[in-house]
């Protein structure tokens, strides 16, 4: 059983691992950064601690991710109602067609309307982040065969009842494949936040570029990709279980 | 009891059923027939308020259907309906279960009773409890929907084209063994088919639909020899009707008693129908067979004759 | 529509500034012309709000968005002509949040309003297009005062050439990864066995953040152009274009495969067999039934190719491949937020343009190819 587990949970387990690595022991790769940027002064950016700014990356990302699913879901649910029916259209057109807005543009127009900082991000990230869980919560409450929802009415289930036990069950890998595309889409996004006055993972990679120190892009891209693989292998297993 | 008087439903504008009135007594087998689109599944779905009627009104045992709420009077009708609607995230136990755990049955006596429908059904609990949906066949499941539909033991059953999916020999099975379900649990059951050969071969009460109005009710031998109109007579086959007709007939009803020309040398059951009677003549060529009980002992004779039922003096 | 009026009414609808430097003084919508303008200007979307709950709304509620739609740009000349000062050359205009989100409300209900009545896409294109041809008409009226249009008239060069590079890049993108999508889709089919490891390998590429794999490209790509000097006599080094497409490809190629993938085998089998059995050879059959019948697919994934090829290419301005992502990060820098808006909304239109578009097109082919 334990080595069931194990094997499961192997590959979230070693991205998580080679993550935390990297935030607290990156100076002892700092002869490879020196090599590789042999003219500045500092090569392993430290202004802020890595953990820190892993920190705020994740606290941005979840707390944006977390309130994008309660709405999201809430909403989806919400328009597939009898009540709420009317809706439906617009909702999931407004769902297919802000899915083309770029998420640096989305980001951009969000700081004339909010200003800088980190709540525009998290509220930009939530606005953003909607979209494809609205649209997979849509798709598979709206893809369960007919026939099965039939059968539960006929049955005598309430409408709650036919929510909980039947459409919610049976849409939940879609939905959770909507948070997956929508959690990695905001740690990308998130980075990016680093311009707009956001302190967090991006913050190496920005500083790097304004001052031409190919280190701290490295150091910086390199947690980020790790972050992105350990989250998405998480949800890679919870996924397939 | 269940008893239509003057429903009507229409949709936005166009009207689906038509003054319907109908009266279904408990322990009778009623099948709605007709070609698509005459209102047949419709009325069905109207007695559990899968869809409300318009105008009218539906008793159920005296009481109309209105004055109970909506999900109380579902779980007191089982129904059945031909993809099954099985829910593919559940077990089948779980599924032949959902009612009774509906209405907060015990645990234990939840288990028992999903024990014994399967059973009933003939599904090996050891085989197929565990199992989900799309591991069965397709009449398999459909044994599960009936157990489901069973499975608080309500008085009335509404099947809406339960078989219409299945291939001919599976659905005959699970044609006979709903019969024989029928007569041994008296439920009340209304069942709504195109097919024409199962609803001679299942109803009590035979009902013929046409643009939203019952055009002709009764027992079926009586609407194969008094069709109403045309539409009734080419709905139920036509110039076929005699073949139809002597398909309810048990060799039993034309016998007559063993005459001096001896046994005749081919046999039929007592319990065949008339169809295979004549089947068997035709395919061994002979105007002579001789009837048999259980035992395989002569007790009769039907020749051609009294075969289709030719009077005397003809 | 209540949120429209209630935008217009609690957000600034516009900040007037003496120069680029100085940060706008919000204005109100009651502080531009007193507050009985205010509320003659919100008229048409009140109405049109109230017409929506009627029983049969369709043109008449059509009108009024257009009415409000058309008001918006007349409006402004009324805040510029108001606000800003004409005898100083810099001073400005910008659009408030006010502005911006009754905008986006009225194409709301503009989309709204087209999904519930199955109007044809030519209107609704119509339709759009009518505010535009106002405020483009109204430039002259005083519109140019409006800050956006200043940073235009500030770099107009610049900015076509921008756009000019943001496109090459996009077009070179997605031309690369439909050739190398469409060639790893048709080995793919030849040999099962790249499958499973060629689809791990894109979508594990796809869930690293774009400005990470633009990070981690620098340094690969900075040591090969110092190894072999001829690569960067090609102008391939660590920044600019050449880590730029290398990212954007990698991104591109997951949905380009995969489509191109499922779209040649997702063809219905029963056509493939009647093909053969009609006696057409392999490659009539690749030409004549396989690929028709998978184009529309194939479409899809070049449209989802683009528009992500659109947004990221933005983000490519970071490692210096240009663009108009240029305007975004340096306005972003500058704090100068007109700047931002001269970068994203081109970016914008484009996506949308470009979504719109291929969708059409392999709607159309798909037509006849039912599923």
């Amino acid at each position: 059983m334990t080595d069931v587990l194990t094997r499961r949970w192997l590959m979230p387990f070693v991205w998580c691992a080679l993550l935390l690595v990297g935030c607290l022991a990156m100076s002892l790769f700092e002869p490879v950064f020196r090599w590789l940027e042999p003219d500045s002064r500092d090569v392993v950016y430290a202004r802020v601690d890595f953990l820190v700014l892993l920190g705020r990356h994740l606290l941005v990302v979840t707390i944006a991710a977390a309130l994008a699913t309660l709405l999201g879901v809430l909403g989806a649910i919400a328009v597939t109602r009898p009540a709420g029916r009317e809706f439906l259209p617009l909702v999931a057109q407004v769902a297919s067609l802000g899915q083309t807005f770029p998420p640096v543009a989305v980001l951009a127009l969000a700081v004339p309307v909010l200003g800088f900082g980190t709540l525009p991000i998290v509220v930009a990230l939530l606005l953003y982040g909607l979209l494809p869980i609205v649209r997979n919560t849509l798709a598979g409450i709206e893809g369960i065969s007919p026939s099965v929802l039939e059968a539960a009415r006929g049955m005598g289930m309430t409408g709650g009842q036919i929510l909980r036990q039947v459409e919610l069950p049976l849409a939940a890998p879609v939905i959770l494949a909507g948070i997956r595309t929508s959690v990695t889409i905001n740690i990308a996004t998130a980075a990016l936040g680093a311009t707009v006055g956001s302190s967090n993972l991006g913050d190496p990679i920005i500083s790097g570029i304004v001052n031409g120190n190919t280190a701290y892009i490295v150091q910086g891209a390199l947690l980020i990709a790790l972050l992105a693989l350990a989250v998405d292998s998480v949800f890679a297993r919870l996924s397939s279980r | 009891m269940i008893e239509l008087i003057h429903i009507t439903k229409r949709f936005d504008h166009t009207v689906a059923v038509d003054d319907v009135s109908l009266k279904i007594d408990g322990g009778e087998f009623c099948c709605l027939v007709g070609t698509s689109g005459c209102g047949k599944s419709t009325t069905l779905k109207m007695i559990n308020r899968l869809i409300e009627h318009s105008e009218g009104e539906i008793h159920i045992d005296q009481k109309p259907i209105r004055s109970f709420r909506e999900d109380v009077l579902r779980r007191r009708i089982g129904y059945a309906i031909q993809s099954t609607g099985l829910f593919p995230h559940w077990t089948v136990a779980r599924n032949i279960g959902l009612v009774p755990r509906l209405l907060k049955w015990p645990k234990s006596r939840i288990d028992t009773r999903v024990e014994e429908l399967m059973s009933l059904l003939g599904l090996s609990m050891a085989d197929y409890a565990d199992k989900y949906p799309d591991q069965l066949s397709g009449g398999q499941a459909q044994r599960v929907g009936v157990a489901r539909a069973l499975a608080a033991d309500p008085d009335i059953l509404l099947m809406d084209e339960p078989f219409g999916a299945l291939d001919p020999i599976t659905r005959e099975t699970l044609q006979l063994e709903l019969r024989d379900l029928q007569a041994r649990l008296g439920k009340t059951i209304v069942f709504v088919t195109h097919d024409m050969d199962e609803a001679l071969r299942l109803a009590d009460r035979l009902v013929v639909m046409h643009e939203g109005r019952i055009v002709q009710q009764g027992h079926p031998l009586q609407l194969l020899r008094e069709p109403a109109n045309d539409f009734v007579a080419s709905l139920l086959g036509g110039e076929d009707r005699g073949l139809k007709e002597a398909a309810l007939l048990p060799v039993s009803e034309r016998m007559v008693p063993l005459g001096a020309g001896g046994v005749a040398r081919e046999r039929i059951d007592q319990t065949a129908s008339l169809r295979e009677a004549l089947s068997v003549m035709l395919w061994r060529r002979v105007e002579r067979l001789a009837v048999v009980d259980d035992d395989d002992i002569p007790i009769g004779e039907l020749n051609f004759r009294r075969l289709v039922g030719a009077r005397v003096n003809d | 529509m209540a949120l429209g009026l209630l935008a217009w009414w609690s957000l600034p609808v516009a900040s007037s500034a003496p120069n680029r430097i100085v940060p706008g003084d919000a204005v109100y919508a009651w502080q531009v012309a007193g507050p009985a303008m205010a509320v003659l200007a919100s008229l048409p979307m009140a109405l049109a709000g109230w017409v929506a709950r009627q029983p049969d709304p369709g043109w008449r509620s059509l009108g009024l968005v257009l009415l409000a739609l058309l008001g918006l740009p007349l409006w402004l000349v009324l805040c510029v002509h108001q606000l800003v000062d004409p005898q100083l050359p810099q001073a400005r205009l910008g659009i408030g949040a006010g502005s911006w989100c009754t905008l986006f409300v009225l194409l709301l209900a503009l989309l709204d309003l087209r999904t519930r009545q199955r109007w044809p896409a030519g209107l609704y294109i119509a339709c759009l297009c009518v505010p535009l041809v106002v405020t483009a008409l109204c430039l002259p009226l005083g519109l140019d005062r409006l800050a956006l249009w200043q940073e235009y008239r500030g770099r107009a060069d610049d900015f076509w050439l921008a756009v000019g590079e943001h496109l090459l890049l996009v077009g070179a993108t997605v031309a690369l990864s439909l050739a190398l999508g469409a060639a790893l889709a048709l080995l793919m089919r030849r040999l099962p066995a790249l499958q499973r490891a060629g689809f791990g390998v894109l979508n594990f590429m796809q869930t690293i953040p774009s400005l990470a794999l633009f990070g981690l490209l620098l340094g690969p790509l900075a040591w090969a152009a110092q190894r072999f000097p001829w690569l960067d006599q090609l102008g391939i080094s660590g920044i600019g274009w050449a880590p730029a497409l290398v990212a954007l490809v990698t991104y591109s190629l997951l949905p380009m495969v995969r489509n191109t993938f499922v779209a040649l085998e997702g063809v219905d089998r029963g056509v493939i067999e009647a093909a053969r059995g009609m006696g057409m050879s392999r490659g009539q059959m690749f030409w004549q039934v396989r690929l028709p019948l998978a184009l529309p697919v194939l479409l899809e994934g070049v449209r989802i190719t683009t528009v992500q090829a659109i947004g990221l290419t933005a983000v490519a301005a970071l490692i210096g491949a240009g663009g108009l992502g240029r305007f975004i990060f340096q306005g972003l820098g500058q704090a100068a937020m007109d700047l931002v808006l001269l970068g994203a909304l081109p970016i914008l239109v484009m996506a949308m343009l470009a979504d719109g578009v291929l969708g059409n097109l392999s709607r159309r082919l798909g037509r006849g190819v039912t599923r």
